[in-house]
């Protein structure tokens, strides 16, 4: 049996993503984050979710895992915040994406409800612990918002490479 | 059968949520009391800040020269203006030369060696930055081998941006000032009122949607002009004295008279920084 390339491609990829949030948020933070505007970007979920719908990715949940546990050590120094936030968010998506077809505009779709609950819900965890008094119109405008826009974009450049790139090696 | 699995699965997930609940408690208990975090949390760090070089420094390249080209555009008129400014700075630094040696002279006469002004500076450059609205922290490339320590102040090229949160070996994590974290540690800072009186007071929270720090806490009832510069008051043990915070933007009063507070203007732009400084105070 052929062994899969995507084994070790997944792993470099994933994490590829996530330090390129990172420097993003770093070197466009004059733009990101602003008085009224401040956006969260969101590629490592774009990865997940092109991963779960178009390749063939063995322990993508554990993967997912793995990242959220790096993000939480090295971004926030908050254990357990992205390493539960990550999986779940797999875990959801791959029972959602069993109900359709998958085009541009559904997988789309999906990712955008992936960005709003994982946003939400890391919004939520944040206001739990302290570290945000913000409300929820301001979330919902300064926060969701524009991070829904940034994604957006993110998404619309990065299809159709990703797709080709997870159907290739799987 | 059906209801004994439902069951199991309910369970795993009640344990997976504690696990995730007692991470969340544990980290942050370490990360309000503790020096330096656990020997996994560092090894972690390590592992990610080297990797996080490797994919962030052709990206920065890439922003660098994007920044480069603009540049070439102004260099001429500033160029041009630059050349006025630079006569001035060097009889400035001559100035600055002289001052500082009187001072030193005095500070020896009076045996006084270190005053809460004196500070190391170690120069650091910022990695990347959390992709998160709720944190507002930079990632350093200089840890403990540096000599970095947690809760050391960090300025820029223009002023105060905030407190090392984390120390790892060869990274470091700043919580910036624009934070609206509740236990962040606190700056205390002072400015000159209008008859020359020092007032004292804390930085204690920031105003998103105004770009504003907010002094509170202060001491005294004098009259505070707009424009007056605040810096660090060099109380507290850690900070030195004298780093620019801002200056006053406006004065809003209690019920009672005293300035209950007071807004600044950062001098600082925390959402521009590249190279930063960590202030170490010497004592």
């Amino acid at each position: 049996m052929r062994i899969s390339k995507m084994r070790y491609f997944f792993p470099i990829g994933t994490f590829l993503f996530l330090f390129l949030d990172g420097s993003l948020s770093h070197l466009f933070a004059p733009s990101f984050f602003t008085s009224s505007t401040s956006v969260e970007s969101r590629l490592i979920l774009l990865w997940l979710v092109l991963g779960i719908c178009y390749g063939k990715v063995d322990h993508l949940l554990a993967w997912s895992a793995v990242a959220g546990l790096f993000f939480d050590l090295f971004y926030t120094g908050v254990l357990g915040i992205f390493t539960l936030l990550l999986p779940f968010m797999v875990y959801l998506t791959r029972n959602i994406v069993t109900f359709f077809n998958r085009s541009f505009i559904v997988v789309l779709l999906i990712y955008l409800i992936d960005i709003t609950i994982l946003t939400t819900l890391f919004y939520w965890v944040n206001a739990l612990i302290g570290f945000t008094s913000a409300s929820a119109v301001t979330f919902i405008a300064r926060t969701l918002g524009p991070t829904l826009a940034y994604n957006l974009a993110g998404y619309v450049i990065l299809y159709w490479p990703l797709k080709i790139f997870f159907e290739k090696f799987s | 059968m059906q209801k004994f699995s439902f069951n199991k699965r309910l369970v795993v997930t009640m344990i997976i949520l504690i696990i995730g609940f007692l991470l969340i408690a544990f980290s942050i208990s370490v990360r309000n009391n503790r020096k330096a975090p656990i020997f996994v949390q560092q090894i972690g760090n390590e592992a990610g800040g080297i990797v996080d070089r490797v994919v962030g420094v052709p990206i920065n390249g890439l922003g660098h020269a994007s920044d480069s080209v603009k540049g070439l555009y102004n260099t001429y008129t500033e160029n041009k203006k630059l050349k006025k400014e630079v006569d001035t700075i060097a009889t400035q630094k001559v100035e600055n030369q002289t001052l500082k040696n009187e001072n030193k002279h005095l500070k020896q006469q009076l045996k006084l060696n270190e005053t809460l002004s004196s500070y190391s500076k170690i120069n650091a450059v910022v990695l990347s930055r959390t992709p998160s609205s709720w944190q507002d922290q930079v990632v350093i490339n200089k840890g403990a081998v540096a000599g970095v320590k947690k809760n050391d102040p960090v300025v820029s090229r223009k002023g105060l941006v905030g407190r090392v949160t984390e120390v790892n070996q060869t990274n470091s994590k700043i919580e910036l000032l624009s934070t609206s974290n509740d236990s962040a540690n606190r700056f205390a800072v002072r400015l000159k009122g209008k008859d020359g009186t020092v007032i004292n007071g804390l930085i204690t929270g920031y105003s998103t949607s105004k770009n504003q720090l907010i002094m509170g806490q202060i001491t005294s009832k004098e009259k505070i002009s707009k424009g007056a510069q605040i810096t660090t008051s060099g109380m507290g043990g850690i900070t030195p004295q004298g780093l620019l915070v801002g200056k006053v933007v406006r004065a809003a009063n209690d019920d009672e008279g005293l300035p209950a507070k007071v807004y600044i203007k950062p001098a600082a732009d925390f959402n521009d920084l590249d190279v930063v400084t960590v202030a170490r105070r010497v004592d």
